[in-house]
């Protein structure tokens, strides 16, 4: 069955989205559309396997976040060292009145394990419900919740963000025990 | 050193004050900074590259059928 327009057209308007998960994933300008040329060829090849009326960009994001992880794993993975936490704490200074420096933000994000930021990426900045997510990287949605948990606290730690008001331990752990008990 | 920002401390105090659902939402630094971080690379302009590549993959189906 030839490729549909429609279909061209739905590649074309994700790829922006596409190059912002890969970055987020990678952290690396080359590697990142390395890794969105690959999701649109493997894409485009599978097209048929795309059920029509389901979100694309989901099934997008699943096929790139899958390339990802098999590149890492080819390549033998780059393992992220504890030491790369405490160069983080040093090198970001406490931020003052909760104004917190861009730069410093991106410094934190990537000192996180790749299953806690690639998490924290989809439900916080990406616009993916929690099943969503857990579609995309094959895992419960408990699993989800409780990386997101824990990248927020681990961001908030390198950070070193107080604020509990704002955003302390137990909004997201009501959120996360409401769920369960449903 | 910040075990006190840590999901172990401080639980209960200040349940009924955090409130909210969503702890990545706008009401947060963290989730504003991440938005902001990920709106700052969804907007980068998007090279060329892509789009060609899209049309290659188009012209070669379109040849595939003519044979």
């Amino acid at each position: 069955m030839a490729v549909s327009a429609g279909f061209k057209n739905d590649l074309l308007a994700a790829i922006p989205s596409l190059r912002a998960f890969a970055m987020s994933l990678s952290q690396n300008a080359d590697k990142a559309d390395d890794l969105v040329q690959e999701t649109l060829v493997k894409a485009w090849n599978k097209h048929e396997s795309f059920q029509m009326g389901t979100n694309i960009k989901a099934w997008l994001f699943t096929i790139l976040r899958n390339e990802f992880y098999s590149q890492m794993r080819k390549r033998g993975r780059e393992v992220q060292d504890s030491d790369g936490v405490m160069t983080a704490r040093l090198a970001v200074h406490p931020s003052q009145h909760g104004v917190l420096d861009l730069e410093d933000f991106r410094v934190a994000l990537e000192q996180l394990p790749d299953d806690q930021r690639e998490a924290v990426i989809l439900i916080g900045a990406s616009g993916f419900s929690y099943e969503e997510a857990a579609e995309i990287c094959g895992c419960a949605v408990g699993t989800i919740k409780s990386r997101v948990s824990r990248a927020r606290a681990r961001l908030q730690d390198i950070l070193q963000i107080a604020g509990e008001d704002e955003f302390g331990p137990d909004a997201i752990d009501a959120q996360v025990m409401g769920s369960n008990a449903a | 050193m910040n075990i006190m920002t840590g999901d172990m401390g401080g639980r209960g105090a200040k349940r009924t004050r955090t409130g909210g659902t969503n702890a990545l939402g706008t009401n947060s630094e963290i989730g504003r900074k991440l938005k902001q971080y990920y709106d700052t690379l969804v907007s980068e302009e998007v090279p060329e590259r892509f789009a060609e590549l899209l049309s290659q993959l188009e012209k070669a189906e379109s040849n595939q059928k003519k044979d």
